[in-house]
């Protein structure tokens, strides 16, 4: 029986570590390796990736400190905040309306929100463009009822970015939320209010806390890949601000530092494992707290 | 991002591919190689040729670093021809010795990127400026000062590309200062004029840019001779090219042979095909920038009457190999920039 365990899962083991392991082994030691004059690397130690994070040469050539990436890493961890607390707000509702539909109707609500995902990712921004655009669907909208006669682009700002990343990731959202609020126990929204329970009590003592594991897990879902969010900076949001997946895209072309490009994807990598990590620690001292 | 890049890329497959003799694979500027030449090609020589497209030399460079790309032929400009020769990333292929090279205008042979013509072939060359679009601008554009201090009607409507390459040359135009320049005090000026420009940038990117010029989403865009042209003519777009007096950036494309490609023959043969008079002006008519080989002048559509994109009246500078420490700056000037 043992062996079986070992043998039988061992494909699956050599799986993660050629297709994960390993690879991510090889980002770390080019983290630490010596650039190329003409990008690529050469494997010799250095931690100079990891200082110039920090710090930096000014222009009269002296090493100064230097928050501007820091800036970008901000900005970015924001950016997946805004978008992951307007994913959940937006999700809620949505998810608790699909659960009162009768059977087929939920069926079919469901299939609804996988549908975009059968569309290329770049396809489905491209559409913003068209929405949000000069003469797009918008403006011309609001043209037609003669409300409004000049209205200042709403493309390359960052509402619009924010719309578009709400929009490519609400799925993962609303998923989660669905499955959590579906479990829940119609007894016990009747009992708060037989108890005089409000309907803002309710929503808040029985109903929330107890959707809650699903939201944590939409946002996971939503918040992990928000940090690494390429296409809707550059393309909605006009491309006038660095986020962290634009600076490393950039590392590896132009700027030709592909010790600096791997040493931001670790810090990337960090912030989401810290993120996972702190959920982590969350459901482990609830479910002790539940045992006592 | 270049996911986005690859999309456009199209993968043409031929019927009779299983009894094809070989293959080629192409990797090459997007939309640049004409399709009917692609179909001609695989035709005549029962190969099986796959295209793929990029949109910026760096991509291209990143992926002929990262090894065994599995291309058979890709078109650098002249700047990135130098690094990949000085990187021993290209076949030596004696190009001087192809009939191709007897085609090529003398003023193209044994540049400073490939003095001995051993590894190139060039296939198309010309220039990046600005375009502006005339119902949103109608004022002068014989100078690089519209671009970079935008006058009223192109405030906040100026576009440019996402990558620094051509853009901080044009800067290095505009202000007189050296291309490749490694001097911080004189970068300190090149990044002082664009994060001044700024405020009045609408958007940095470097795709969509027929659209977002030719509706009049922006007013002014930093773009290439041919596409400026092709826009005009095609969609009849009220556009003009920019014919700034500091000096438009020049570039050239060759065709060159990736290290240890698995089909240099056919890409030889490719490079002759493309090289032929007849075939060299359906590329021509087709991509729109000017041609470095001898053209069959009766079927040539752009004369310089009804393409002056394509023959520029102002001084042309061709961009350089920078040195890694030039290179920082650049990259320096653009960091900071967008930060």
């Amino acid at each position: 029986m043992r062996d079986f365990r070992f043998w039988g899962l061992l494909p699956a083991h050599v799986l993660m570590a050629l297709t994960l392991i390993v690879p991510i082994l090889i980002i770390v030691a080019v983290s630490f390796s010596t650039r190329g004059a003409y990008g690529g690397f050469e494997f010799t130690f250095t931690t100079d990736a990891y200082r110039q994070i920090l710090f930096n040469e000014g222009w009269t050539g002296e090493l100064e400190f230097n928050p501007q990436y820091l800036y970008i890493i901000g900005r970015t961890v924001l950016l997946a905040c805004c978008t992951t607390f307007l994913c959940m707000a937006l999700a809620f509702p949505i998810a608790y309306w699909i659960t009162l539909q009768g059977h087929k109707a939920r069926v079919i609500l469901l299939f609804a929100v996988t549908l975009p995902f059968w569309v290329s990712m770049i396809v489905r921004v491209y559409a913003w463009l068209i929405i949000l655009g000069n003469d797009g669907v918008i403006e011309k909208g609001l043209r037609l009822t003669g409300l409004v006669d000049d209205l200042p682009s709403l493309l390359f700002n960052n509402g619009a970015m924010l719309a578009g990343m709400v929009y490519s990731y609400i799925p993962l959202m609303i998923l989660p939320v669905f499955a959590s609020i579906e479990k829940l126990d119609p007894a016990l929204i009747e009992a708060s209010h037989d108890l005089h329970g409000s309907r803002w009590v309710t929503l808040r003592r029985i109903i929330l806390p107890l959707c809650w594991p699903g939201l944590v897990a939409g946002a996971i879902l939503v918040f992990v890949p928000c940090l690494g969010a390429v296409l809707e900076p550059v393309l909605l949001g006009g491309g006038k601000i660095l986020m962290m997946g634009n600076l490393i895209q950039m590392q590896f072309g132009g700027a030709r530092n592909w010790p600096f490009g791997a040493s931001i994807a670790i810090v990337l990598m960090c912030l989401v494992m810290v993120f996972l990590l702190l959920n982590g620690l969350r459901a482990t001292r609830k479910a002790m707290e539940e045992m006592a | 991002m270049k996911k986005i890049l690859l999309s456009t890329a199209a993968t043409l497959a031929f019927a009779g591919a299983a009894q094809a003799e070989g293959k080629l694979n192409l990797y090459v500027w997007s939309d640049s190689i004409a399709p009917e030449l692609i179909e001609k090609f695989a035709k005549e020589n029962d190969v099986e040729v796959t295209v793929d497209g990029f949109n910026s030399n760096e991509d291209l460079l990143t992926k002929l670093q990262a090894g065994a790309s599995g291309y058979d032929l890709v078109t650098p400009s002249q700047h990135f021809v130098k690094i990949m020769v000085d990187q021993g990333l290209l076949e030596d292929i004696d190009a001087h010795d192809l009939a191709a090279y007897a085609q090529v205008d003398e003023k193209w042979r044994g540049q400073w990127w490939d003095p001995e013509n051993d590894y190139s072939i060039p296939l198309a060359y010309g220039t990046a400026g600005y375009t502006v679009n005339r119902d949103i601008y109608d004022g002068p554009v014989d100078s690089w000062a519209t671009y970079f201090e935008a006058p009223e009607a192109l405030k906040g409507k100026i576009a440019s590309l996402n990558y620094p390459d051509e853009v901080v040359g044009a800067a290095q135009l505009y202000l007189g200062v050296e291309f490749c320049s490694e001097d911080p005090a004189e970068m300190k000026k090149v990044y002082d004029l664009l994060a001044a420009q700024k405020p009045d940038v609408a958007v940095f990117a470097s795709d969509n840019i027929e659209n977002r010029i030719g509706s009049g989403e922006v007013g002014a865009h930093f773009w290439w001779d041919g596409n400026s042209l092709k826009t005009r003519k095609n969609d009849g777009a009220p556009i003009e090219f920019a014919m700034p007096k500091e000096g438009l950036v020049g570039w050239l494309d060759s065709m060159v042979v990736p290290a240890g490609a698995a089909n240099v023959d056919n890409a030889k043969a490719f490079i002759d095909f493309m090289s032929t008079p007849e075939n060299a002006t359906i590329q021509y008519n087709y991509y729109a920038h000017s041609s470095p080989v001898a053209l069959d002048l009766d079927k040539a559509e752009y004369t310089p009457e009804n393409a002056p994109e394509l023959f520029p009246t102002v001084p042309v500078e061709f961009s350089r190999a920078c040195s890694p420490a030039a290179q920082d700056l650049v990259t320096k000037v653009w960091t900071q920039l967008l930060q």
